[in-house]
């Protein structure tokens, strides 16, 4: 499972950046510029920390405390040692709450919480499908709801199922459907600003090529 | 501090304002080992870096004046410093306090086993609970672990030189009543709850909190899942019988309800039974459950359950060959319990509770006839207030009216128990590497006419990150067993002391732990109110003149890191206990006491399969029999016990419906183990007491409809 976790990392293409004077999108253009090169968790922590200290200074803007909850989930994923998953588990957690109470029913966020909720189970599958595999779910559907357009919800539940055994019902065929449509909507969304999400396209792509290049194989 | 006072006076001295300071450090532990990853920003502005490896950092700001430096990391309080910066460079070493309630901080845990989803640093999972032994039962899971006896012809938990009536069950801080179905002597029953109710145990061995009572020797106290996760419905296929549950979430509540019918006459024509069965165990068992989260922090619970069985066999009658005896038993239980529990405010939290049980026993011994009824209502509050940031008090209440009505051919005998309790305790944590647990307890019975006052410590001190040592005493009364107070009440509390010295390594893969105890027992209730087995005895006056003692040692590893997919434990016990009770003429070592026992438990997961296999061994020195022709009491011993036993769970999918299909086989190599011998009168024929059959053998399949994916 680490691996879609590794892969789902690579993959968050951000629209080029252009020169604005606000200090706000500045310093938030410079930080989102700074998680495609955040490998390792180390790196991811200090990305995190960079989105954390513009959460303080502005307060009332829900992207920086969505952006740092986003880094801890990665960091959650990259770092192997099991015990501090929980920890940056509770971080991401705290961010996206705030983010939840200054924008309320957002899409993206709600998202978010889905994946926490997928990385909680991912720390301990098995005594903790049951709880936390629902509201992963929950939260996903609660995602599409908000906003029919949002790419991402689908992206995630697809990236589960593909990852799923067959055995439980997931697995490349199951997973494959909901990463297509994921993709078609990837293919109309357009951000509202460049400062919005707006990651999760390149994995949908590689692993659709993955999906096609096994079922062929198997013909 | 030198170099701040140093640079205010600079800046007073110097007009020039500089617009760029440079600030430089280094982030550590109260350890002295640094920390890399920690956040260091000037508070209200964009200025700030990571520390790196070795925890030192280094930035420039452009913000001058008085200024707040804010220093944050997972796991450790922030850290605020006043600054002033003026253009010249700062160095600031800034040293990070844990934050207590973390992982990090100590945690009170002389003579219990925790198990829980929710916390960290526990021994076991719920999970566990299901995967461990052969039969899915919560109390023969605990049996896996240090401090617990091997006991195969009764069912219980006997603790640590105890009896089973010395363990109280609680269910959401309610007793239990009767927590097994009814049996007969020499085969035992399960336990009447499903493992799957609970999202949390905590298994005392000895030195339990002052919120519980009425036990000499353990407390199990299960705590009930909140919401149900989704609306589900399952069927469960057994080989003993069949069953169905539906489950329906809505957005802040969730009912369930479940049923099973169990009828074992099919097994049992199958598998060889050692008893003469006349009527093969059948039986009803049902139960609903709703959840409402009242608010954010509310959460109110309504449990009901009730079951019937049936059984009825001949038994061996050992003055008179040629004649049988023959019993049956017919049980009804009735169980609820209502909880409410709400944080109010900042720092209090409340828990109030009801309960009501009634136990109806009908038993035919040949042409006798005997009906005992129990029931037992119950009530309590408690509340927890945070008083300063590091200690909570807890204090509280409980009444339980309990009324029992024994039939015995037409005569009737009956008793109305009045108990009340009141609590206090303190949760201190003096430091993150210390913490204390002081409680008292106050019980009064009405029909005993007798009021106790039982203290209890608990101390934990933590040496490393993964290890601590722990201490407890604490003081435990019990109202003797009902038989004893329907003949008299001129009785007095039993009591028992526990001291328990325990150290224990605890960490994400692996547990180590060690625990020493004593425990001294005085006024235990004499007096013969049963002859068996100790049949020939002289009889003996009701008194409270009985006491005894136990003493040993637990050992528990468990390792879930050495071995890829494997996770084992291993359990020793060591038990050196005498007592003198019940009909004893001398002190002696009891009929559920052993020496030495051993088990191990292998988990292995095959992922390519999808299927867990089990293995559980157990090793237990032969236990005291009673043989009337030995001149000492209790002195002979049956032989060592072994038992070995497999389970294997598969998951799958049926028709896009989550599966488990669960197979085990108990006593695998078909070990043939002794309890003990039954004698007759003149003590010239003796029978064993052995297992109902040398192999017992499980089957299910548990389907959950609708479900596709656990994943």
């Amino acid at each position: 499972m680490k691996l879609i976790l590794s892969i789902a990392l690579i993959c968050f293409a951000f629209a080029n950046a252009q020169a604005d004077d606000s200090k706000y999108e500045k310093a938030m253009k410079k930080t989102l510029a700074e998680i495609d090169s955040a490998r390792d968790y180390t790196s991811m922590l200090n990305v995190a920390n960079g989105f954390e200290r513009i959460a303080f200074a502005e307060k009332d803007k829900w992207l920086p405390y969505y952006y740092a909850s986003f880094m801890y989930v990665l960091a959650g994923y990259t770092d192997t040692t099991t015990s501090k998953k929980d920890g940056y588990l509770d971080k991401a957690d705290l961010f996206i709450n705030i983010a939840d109470s200054l924008k309320q029913d957002d899409s993206e966020i709600y998202t978010l919480k889905g994946m926490i909720a997928q990385a909680r189970m991912q720390v301990d599958p098995m005594n903790r499908w049951m709880k936390y595999g629902t509201e992963s779910t929950s939260n996903f559907n609660k995602a599409m709801r908000l906003d029919t357009l949002n790419p991402r919800p689908e992206y995630l539940m697809g990236v589960g199922l593909f990852y799923t055994p067959e055995q439980f019902g997931g697995g490349p065929k199951t997973a494959k459907p909901l990463l297509e449509k994921s993709l078609e909507k990837f293919n109309r969304f357009v951000p509202e600003n460049d400062l919005m999400p707006n990651w999760g396209r390149e994995i949908v792509e590689r692993l659709l090529i993955q999906i096609n290049e096994t079922t062929t194989e198997k013909k | 501090m030198k170099l701040i006072l140093l640079l205010i006076i600079f800046s007073c001295l110097s007009i020039t304002i500089i617009s760029q300071t440079k600030i430089t450090g280094k982030v550590i532990d109260s350890n002295n080992q640094p920390l890399p990853g920690a956040n260091i920003f000037i508070k209200d502005s964009y200025d700030g870096i990571s520390s790196v490896k070795d925890g030192s950092f280094s930035f420039i700001t452009e913000e001058e004046g008085s200024a707040i430096l804010v220093v944050s990391f997972v796991g450790y309080k922030t850290s605020e410093e006043n600054l002033f910066l003026a253009g010249d460079d700062i160095n600031i070493e800034i040293v990070l306090e844990e934050e207590a309630k973390e992982l990090g901080s100590v945690v009170i845990s002389a003579g219990s086993f925790e198990a829980s989803d929710e916390r960290k640093g526990v021994i076991l999972r719920p999970l566990d609970v299901v995967t461990t032994g052969s039969d899915a039962d919560i109390y023969s899971a605990l049996e896996t672990l240090p401090g617990t006896q091997q006991i195969g012809e009764t069912e219980g938990l006997f603790v640590r030189g105890g009896s089973a009536a010395e363990t109280v069950t609680i269910i959401d801080e309610m007793i239990v009543q009767k927590p097994f179905y009814t049996s007969v002597p020499d085969i035992p029953s399960r336990g009447r709850f499903s493992p799957f109710l609970f999202k949390g145990i905590i298994f005392s061995t000895g030195g339990y909190s002052a919120k519980y009572g009425q036990a000499l020797s353990s407390a199990l106290v299960l705590n009930t899942q909140d919401l149900a996760n989704q609306t589900l419905t399952a069927i469960n296929l057994m080989i003993l019988g069949l069953g169905g549950a539906h489950v329906q979430r809505w957005d802040n509540s969730s009912f369930a309800v479940e049923g099973t019918y169990f009828n074992l006459a099919p097994y049992i024509n199958v598998i060889d039974q050692r008893p003469e069965w006349d009527t093969a165990p059948v039986g009803v068992e049902g139960s609903m459950n709703y959840r409402l989260k009242t608010s954010k922090t509310g959460m109110l619970k309504a449990y009901g359950s009730f079951s019937y069985g049936d059984f009825a066999l001949y038994t061996e009658n050992l003055d008179d060959l040629s004649k049988k005896d023959f019993t049956r038993v017919k049980s009804e239980n009735y169980y609820s319990n209502l909880s409410y529990r709400e944080i109010l405010g900042d720092d209090w939290t409340l828990f109030a509770g009801a309960s009501f049980s009634l136990d109806k026993d009908k038993f035919e011994l040949n042409k006798d006839k005997i009906n005992q009824d129990e029931i037992l209502n119950q009530g309590r509050i408690a509340v927890t207030k945070q008083v300063f940031k590091t200690s909570f008090l807890t204090f509280g209440g409980e009444v339980q009216n309990a009324i029992y009505k024994n039939n015995i051919n037409g005569m009737l005998v009956d008793l109305n128990e009045l108990f009340l309790a009141g609590f206090f305790e303190a949760d201190i944590f003096f430091t993150n590497d210390f913490a204390a647990r002081v409680g008292v307890r106050g019980e009064r019975s009405k029909v005993l006419n007798k009021y106790n006052l039982a203290p209890r410590v608990s101390l934990a001190y933590r040496l490393g990150t993964y290890d601590q040592i722990n201490f407890a005493y604490g003081r435990f009364y019990q109202t003797p067993f009902k038989d004893f107070i329907l003949q008299t009440t001129n009785f007095d509390f039993e009591n028992s002391s526990h001291y328990i010295l325990n150290y224990q390594y605890i960490s994400d893969e692996r547990t180590f732990r060690i625990e020493a105890y004593y425990k001294d027992y005085n006024k235990l209730a004499k007096g013969t109110v049963f002859t068996y087995p100790y049949i020939n005895l002289p009889p003996v006056p009701f008194s409270n003149d009985g006491s005894g003692y136990a003493k040993g040692i637990d050992i528990f590893w468990r390792d879930r890191e050495t071995f890829d997919l494997t996770d084992y434990w291993l359990s020793y016990s060591y038990l050196d206990t005498k007592r003198d009770f019940v009909n004893y003429p001398t002190l002696a070592s009891p009929t559920f006491a052993t020496p030495h026992t051993f088990s191990a438990v292998v988990k292995h997961w095959v992922p390519e399969i999808t299927t867990s296999f089990g293995i559980t061994y157990t090793f237990a020195t032969g236990r005291p029999y009673y043989n009337p022709n030995n001149l000492e009491f209790l002195g002979d011993k049956a032989r060592n016990y072994n038992n070995l036993s497999f389970n294997a769970s598969y998951l799958t999918t049926i028709f896009n419906n989550f599966t488990v299909i669960f197979f085990s086989i108990d006593n695998i190599v078909g070990f043939k183990n002794i309890f003990g011998y039954n004698y007759s009168t003149d003590g010239t024929v003796r029978r064993p007491v052995e297992p109902t059959a040398d192999r017992a053998i499980f089957f299910g399949m548990f389907i959950s409809v609708g479900q596709a994916s656990p994943f």
